[in-house]
């Protein structure tokens, strides 16, 4: 869909960087999403996973530019899944769905598959 | 300047003819995320010999703009979710320094950021590009702001902006779109025609446009110096924006005296009724020329124009038809005080 990764200089470098980064912000996403499922309130939970949403939301804005579309539409739908949660429930008796971890966990699993083209 | 040979591999995978920008713009890239200011970097290497500068921040920006060691930036690339301050109202700030009171901002947006395009239309933005990027899309937009930059370095449109004002007055002419600043909800008419096109994009069963004409605008245009008219306009807009308060909205000045807007919320504006409303509260305004003579200004309003089931051109007809609907009826206004006072005339 997207014609970055063999049209622009450079590109090369900038895949090897994303995927680098992409090691650091799975496990962003990882810890924020175990840390929302052990929360024992609404207010932890929530800001947990805005900030898995946020990475989320950085990964599905570039993923797809650099060649790997399928991995940024998965994190596009964790992303939107998640605004849609925070958005749907009330702050105050927000909880932290087990289908939700198990989408970011899938998603984490996919990050891992990932790798250098070489 | 990057070599022929990569230049002309990319317009072929582009199916571009054209693969240099005309000319060399300053432009100021502000995204969060590494990766996006680096794909930028290649990509403006890649499309001419611009001058890019980039920063992970808003905050960074603004340090870099108010700096007054910086030369003026031709164009900004904006991201519109970032942590602290976002893109929306980083545009803000821009727009209220008055040398980028009219700078193209191009907004980098991901595809379900709707409602965030919405509001980035509304602080001032000229257009946006979604992420990721789609190299065709992005030469586009970036191809749209050259145009820009290059008619507004010939024309120096920005006569009216505050700083400006001591300078000699230039012509307006009176079909010409005006820049309109400092209004809510008020944006350029290149703008404008941005966010309409976008709207193909994504559902239109609650949007609706509409729009008011300043009656006797060529009268008002013929008698007022451009700047009393450029002035009329901008309370008229004011007035205008005063009154739809409280729906959600962005409107245009589209020359001619008239102003389209453009609804999503579903709202189903009642036209009679915000005539009435606009009208009562510019007879409620003082509105004075130079000489200090009163301006009685009044509108008209044209047809509530529905977009669901439109797209592409037929969304710009659309809005074709309510403007011309307002013109139509001011025109009909004028026409009906005119038969008044020759009824029961004889030649």
């Amino acid at each position: 869909m997207k014609r970055f990764t063999y049209e622009l200089p450079g590109m090369s470098e900038i895949r090897t960087r994303f995927i680098d980064l992409l090691a650091e912000r799975r496990e962003h996403i990882a810890s924020h999403t175990v840390a929302a499922w052990d929360a024992k309130n609404p207010a932890d939970i929530k800001t947990n996973l805005a900030a898995a949403q946020a990475t989320l939301h950085q990964i599905a804005g570039t993923a797809g530019s650099l060649g790997f579309g399928p991995l940024g539409d998965t994190a596009r739908a964790c992303e939107i899944r998640i605004i849609k949660h925070l958005e749907d429930n009330d702050t105050t008796s927000l909880t932290c769905p087990g289908d939700l971890i198990v989408e970011l966990d899938d998603f984490v699993a996919q990050c891992r598959t990932v790798s250098h083209p070489n | 300047m990057f070599p022929v040979q990569i230049g002309t591999i990319a317009a072929k995978a582009f199916g571009a003819d054209k693969w240099f920008l005309e000319f060399e713009m300053r432009i100021l890239a502000v995204d969060d995320d590494p990766i996006i200011l680096e794909l930028l970097t290649q990509f403006v290497m890649a499309i001419g010999d611009h001058d890019l500068t980039t920063a992970d921040s808003a905050t960074e920006a603004l340090v870099v703009l108010e700096n007054p060691n910086t030369p003026e930036f031709d164009c900004f690339l904006f991201d519109v979710q970032m942590p602290a301050m976002d893109g929306i109202s980083l545009t803000r700030s821009v727009r209220s320094m008055a040398t980028y009171a009219d700078t193209p901002i191009l907004m980098l947006t991901a595809m379900a950021d709707k409602r965030y395009v919405d509001a980035a239309f509304a602080a001032g933005a000229t257009d946006y590009v979604t992420k990721p990027f789609d190299i065709a899309e992005l030469t586009a937009r970036v191809t749209m702001v050259e145009g820009l930059v290059e008619s507004r370095r010939e024309r120096n449109r920005k006569i009216f902006a505050t700083q400006n004002l001591a300078e000699p007055e230039a012509h307006v002419e009176l079909y010409e779109p005006i820049s309109i600043y400092d209004v809510e909800n008020v944006i350029d008419y290149m703008a404008m025609e941005n966010y309409v096109e976008q709207l193909s994009r994504s559902a239109l069963f609650g949007s609706t446009t509409f729009a008011f004409t300043i009656r006797e605008a060529l009268q008002f245009h013929q008698s007022l110096s451009s700047f009393e008219f450029y002035s009329l306009v901008s309370d008229v807009a004011e007035i205008i924006s005063d009154t739809l308060e409280g729906h959600q909205y962005l409107m245009s000045y589209a020359g001619n005296g008239t102003f389209v807007c453009i609804t999503e919320s579903g709202w189903r504006p009642d036209m009679a009724r915000l005539m009435d409303a606009v009208n009562l509260s510019l007879a409620q305004t003082e509105l004075y020329n130079n000489k200090g003579e009163r301006l009685q200004a009044r509108v008209s309003a044209g047809q509530a124009v529905r977009l669901i089931w439109k797209s592409g051109a037929s969304l710009m007809d659309a809005m074709a038809q309510a403007h011309a609907s307002a013109e139509d009826a001011s025109m009909a206004f004028e026409q009906s005080k005119h038969d008044f006072w020759q009824m029961g005339q004889t030649a």
